[in-house]
């Protein structure tokens, strides 16, 4: 010790400026200073000693390799500088723990490299027979002394010494945690981790360093749970987790859930002086800063949602407890500062331009190589990887994925996914512009306006004008009305049936005009003049239960109407009323319309029966169907009787074309015989139902003799009621009986009182068939009606079967 | 004092400072313009302290987004009371004030020099330049160090011998590219480094304490501010130095000491906010 401290200090700062220098010249100068800066040098040397080993291994621009070799001769002195007796020294002890820190994954490697190369010696040995003691014990055993060592200062040193400590125990941690591997072949390259350790190590045997690790583990995290958190402890942790989080998986959740437990702000109940303030400020700061640099490496992680949650909470609480650092922060944008302010915060791209990648086609066909290629370097994008051979593209690839930055790699996927999307998107343009042949409106798009106007928003504002001709393009969906009330729509329906009706006047068409009958070829409401309407009007009101379209029989059974009293049929009422109305305004001029109506009637009532009758077989729920042609019936024959004179050929008309009459209808009949003026009109009404002449159907006169067989000869159902009803007549009405006698002579002498004249039934039975051969050229009462050629004329035409009142019917609907 | 009210705005001291913004003043010890020759007598008499156990110094680092105003006062601070000293901006560009907001001047970080944006500002506009003190800036950091240095790039352990080498004020004790303390001198510059060391994974093992001095971006802040740095680096190195003194004394704990230090040194400046934590190289 003959060279002053100071002078030997000026010559270690010599040596370190020639190190930092020129770093190969650091074995050896490392080697020579150990001596120097021992466990028996001046404090001041020891000092400088630990502070350059620790700043030496340390350093970025030392080879690793180097460094585990220098590492070697330094453990012993670490390991006396730890402990020396009373050894106390801050400064010594805390460069000692730190370059201890360093080293240690160093000598981990050492002993690791060691056995691999014991195992290659090995094989090779058998030949020569000598093997070298391939395993270093005192290496291992000088740094498990300072490892325990250290572990023991862990609790009893100075705060200073206490977080170097934490950051061995971390990088104890780290080293004796399996990382990832990255590639076995060349260990080299690789992080020192227990996973690079075989398992039956005979010094550092992992099974046996796991426990150890767990167990410090568990007290580096300990510093969490303590109530009194000193937080340069605290924060020197939660600083030097990072690592451990990001490259050893297997106890990152461990990690995180200890934090997340942990509650900087708990101390921060009572007021808080500056110093508690500050503490608490920092680790509020440094565990957000953790926990947010977790978050952002990985924010798909199942465990960000926690993270997120915790910060929220603590931003929260913060809040609530440093009000005052708050509006102070708040503040500060509202501060006039120099443009130096403002425009650092302002985002400029101008100088970098962002990474383009391989430009592509705008509308020309892109290999899927070019849409990969994010280089912007022409020559690297023409490069062929096909060129290499395919072990080398293997092993190469094999590396680079091991080393991929997710960042990076998500980065780049997004990026060639919008440039994906932006080319396999059609051409805005194409669609308006060049191509307009091939446009095609289509009418029924399948995303609604929403979505149209989303798309347009999404798309680049190349144009706006397109832009929005695009969306003028998209139809437009009118919202559903409020569905009507069951008032509403019967005020709608009557409107419309008023509507139907009003088109009659407008087809008003001269009477004279149509001279051809197109006789049975005629086909129902297919001239489309008011006739034709009219036909349509009463198909309507009759059939509108059974469906508005339906005009044939098979359709009426297979709709079965069995909601009888539902809309439609309301519909029909309405249209039934109009119709009676309307024909109750001109009555004379308008029977035709009655007689066809009622024809009608009849003939649908019929249909439904049928229905019924054959759907009832299958199922018995159904109500008959109503019946309207009686009603009908009634209310025109109520309608008109009040207006009929004495010498009206009218009734006889209408008895005679309508398909059926009924009792009751003869029942209105006989009523007229109480006005002793209208007593010939109803027998006549009543005998024309018993007898029908066998000549033409004079015009201006009609003998009663004809008149009253008429309903008795075509519709035989109804003879025995009209005899009925002519016996009435005798019997009842004293002013009947003059012109009844007669007839009632012929057909039913038994009622009158004995006479003179004989009796003779079968003349006129025999008679009957006569008439009905003659019949098509006759009975038409053509002259009053003009030129009215309705169903009921027709009907008689068919005159064959007149057993069947339907007969009649039939051929008129079937010709709608 | 009556004041016409229409007038009153005019009367606030930073609106003052927007019209006619004082340029900081020429450190006192060395004019702007000084070059190397000058620097190797700072060096010449700062190397025999340095081995001088009670002359003991913490190295600093001084952070702010363009290592341009607040980091640059501080360091030139620090530098001129002989501490070791390095300075970095966290932004990913470096930007001043150009005509208007909307125009500013942006360079890039470690390529460009002081010299150079100086030159170029100058030359652009000089009257503008002048008034808005930026050129006064500039020379005044072109005296510091060579440019602006982004701390993103800094291979913290890397000798920084060069700097020694070109002059730079703080580069002596500094040059084995390590500090012990670092001064962000803004809260989303601390955020920014405090991230940017956890994603580097502390693999130096080496601690360091991580300020931050939040200081409004004016020359007149950074003025003010600049002071605030070096009573804070003062007391740090007053407790460290008292550390070393105990001669291994088993009770010696600076880093403990740090937040009281700070506590103390807050209730000093109550007008600028401060916030610590201990983070890892």
């Amino acid at each position: 010790m003959a060279v002053p401290l100071d002078k030997q200090i000026s010559q270690l700062n010599d040596a370190r400026r020639i190190v930092l220098g020129d770093p190969s010249f650091y074995p050896r100068v490392v080697e020579s200073i150990l001596p120097i800066v021992g466990a028996n040098a001046a404090l001041e040397l020891q000092r400088w000693g630990v502070e350059f080993l620790a700043e030496t291994f340390a350093s970025p621009v030392i080879p690793n390799k180097v460094k585990e070799q220098m590492a070697i001769p330094v453990l012993s002195t670490l390991k006396d500088l730890l402990e020396i007796p009373g050894g106390h020294d801050t400064a010594v002890l805390k460069g000692v723990v730190q370059a201890s820190a360093s080293v240690y994954p160093l000598i981990f490697k050492y002993m690791h490299g060691k056995i691999s190369h014991y195992q290659g010696t090995l094989l090779n040995s058998f030949d020569n027979g000598s093997i070298d003691n391939p395993i270093d014990v005192p290496v291992w055993n000088n740094m498990a002394l300072i490892k325990s060592n250290i572990f023991r200062r862990w609790d009893t040193s100075v705060s200073g010494v206490k977080i170097c400590c934490i950051k061995f125990v971390q990088k104890v941690i780290q080293v004796q945690t399996p990382g990832v591997i990255a590639d076995p072949r060349r260990p080299e390259q690789n992080e020192t981790s227990i996973a690079l350790v075989p398992r039956d190590h005979p010094l550092i045997p992992p099974p046996k360093l796991e426990p150890e690790t767990s167990g410090l583990l568990d007290r580096l995290l300990d510093v969490f749970n303590q109530d009194t958190s000193d937080a340069i402890l605290v924060d020197a942790t939660l600083n030097c987790l990072g690592i451990l989080l990001r490259t050893r998986q297997s106890i990152a959740n461990k990690i995180i859930s200890a934090i997340l437990k942990f509650n900087p702000l708990k101390p921060a109940n009572s007021p808080l002086s500056t110093k508690a303030n500050i503490q608490i400020r920092s680790m509020e700061k440094s565990t957000r800063a953790l926990l947010l640099h977790v978050y952002r490496r990985n924010p798909e992680s199942p465990i960000t949602a926690r993270i997120k949650q915790y910060v929220d909470r603590l931003t929260q609480s913060r809040i609530d407890i440093f009000d005052d650092g708050v509006s102070k922060k708040r503040a500060l944008p509202f501060e006039p500062t120099d443009g130096l302010d403002s425009t650092k915060r302002r985002r400029l791209g101008a100088e970098l331009p962002p990474n383009t990648g391989f430009p592509l086609a705008p509308n020309g066909p892109n290999s899927l190589a070019q849409l990969y290629t994010l280089t912007g370097d022409q020559t690297l994008a023409s490069f062929d990887v096909k060129q290499l051979p395919q072990d080398l593209v293997v092993s190469i690839s094999q590396g680079l994925l091991a080393h991929i930055n997710q960042q990076e790699l998500d980065q780049a996927i997004n990026f060639v996914r919008s440039r994906f999307l932006s080319i396999s998107k059609p051409p805005q343009s194409g669609a308006l512009g060049e191509d307009e042949e091939d446009y095609e409106p289509d009418f029924e798009p399948n995303e609604d306006r929403e979505q149209i106007l989303n798309r347009a928003d999404a798309l680049p504002p190349e144009d706006s004008a397109e832009a929005q001709a695009e969306v003028a393009l998209g139809p437009f969906e009118l919202p559903q009305p409020p569905p009507l009330t069951q008032k509403e729509m019967a005020e709608v329906g009557r409107g419309t049936v008023n509507r139907v009706f009003g088109m009659i006047p407008v087809l008003d068409e001269p009477a004279g005009v149509k001279k051809a009958k197109p006789g049975l070829n005629r086909l129902a409401g297919s001239t489309y003049d008011r006739e034709a309407w009219i036909t349509f009007i009463t198909r309507l009101a009759t059939r509108a239960p059974a469906g508005l379209s339906d005009d044939g029989e098979e359709e009426v059974e297979s709709k079965a109407l069995t909601p009888a009293n539902s809309q439609p049929s309301q519909l029909a009422e309405v249209i039934r009323d109009n119709l009676w109305r309307y024909i109750m305004e001109d009555f004379r001029a308008r029977i035709h319309v009655a007689i066809s109506w009622l024809n009608e009637e009849w003939f649908n009532d019929k249909m439904q029966q049928q229905a019924f009758t054959g759907q009832a077989d299958k199922d018995c729920k159904s109500s008959p169907p109503k019946q309207y042609y009686e009603t009908c019936v009634l209310k025109i024959l109520d309608g008109i009787m009040p207006y009929l004179d004495a010498k009206d050929k009218l009734l006889v008309r209408f008895l005679s074309e309508i398909p059926e009459v009924s009792e009751q209808v003869l029942e209105r009949v006989k009523s007229l015989a109480k006005d002793p003026e209208r007593v010939d009109l109803a027998v006549r009404g009543i005998l024309y139902v018993l007898s029908y002449p066998h000549a033409n159907f004079p015009d201006d006169h009609v003998k009663l003799t004809s008149m009253h067989s008429y309903l008795v000869m075509f519709k035989p159902p109804a003879r025995e009621i009209s005899l009925d009803a002519m016996e009435d007549l005798w019997r009842n009405y004293d002013d009947a009986k003059a012109p009844t006698t007669k007839y009632l002579q012929k057909w039913r002498p038994h009622v009158l009182p004995p006479a003179p004249a004989k009796s003779n039934l079968q003349v006129p039975n025999g008679a009957i068939p006569a008439p009905e051969v003659k019949e098509p050229r006759s009975p038409l009462p053509t002259p009053v009606q003009g030129g009215a050629g309705t169903a009921a004329p027709q009907a008689k035409g068919e005159g064959s079967d007149l057993k069947s009142p339907t007969g009649g019917g039939m051929p008129v609907a079937a010709a709608g | 004092m009556a004041v016409d009210p229409r007038r009153a705005h005019l009367a606030d001291p930073r609106r003052t400072a927007l019209a006619t913004p004082t340029p900081p003043p020429p450190p006192a010890t060395r004019p702007p313009s000084s070059t190397s020759p000058t620097n190797g007598v700072v060096n010449g008499s700062v190397s025999p302290q340095k081995d001088d156990s009670p002359d003991y110094r913490l190295r600093f680092c001084t952070v702010c987004a363009s290592n341009q105003n607040r980091s640059m006062e501080a360091h030139l601070r620090l530098a001129a009371a002989s501490y070791p000293c390095i300075s970095f901006g966290t932004g990913s560009l470096v930007r001043l004030p150009g005509p208007s907001l909307t125009q500013p001047n942006v360079y890039q970080f470690n390529t460009t020099s002081y010299q150079s944006m100086y030159d170029e500002l100058s030359a652009k506009d000089p009257k503008l330049y002048q008034q808005n003190g930026l050129l006064t800036m500039l020379e005044r950091n072109l005296g510091v160090k060579w440019g602006p240095e982004r701390w993103q790039d800094w291979s913290i352990g890397a000798p920084r011998l060069d700097n020694v080498a070109k002059g730079d004020q703080g580069a002596q004790g500094s040059e084995a590219g390590l500090v012990d303390v670092v001064i962000t001198c803004e809260e989303r510059c601390w955020d920014t480094l405090v991230d940017n060391l956890i994603e580097r994974g502390g693999g130096l093992n080496r601690p360091v304490h991580v300020f931050n001095v939040d200081i409004k971006d004016n020359h007149e802040e950074a003025l003010v501010g600049g002071k605030a740095i070096l009573d804070l680096a003062n007391s740090l190195n007053d407790a460290a130095k008292q550390e070393r003194n105990l001669n291994g004394q088993p009770r010696g704990d600076f880093d403990e000491k740090v937040p009281n230090i700070l506590a103390e040194w807050q209730e000093r400046w109550p007008q600028l906010p401060a916030l610590w934590s201990l983070c890892w190289f």
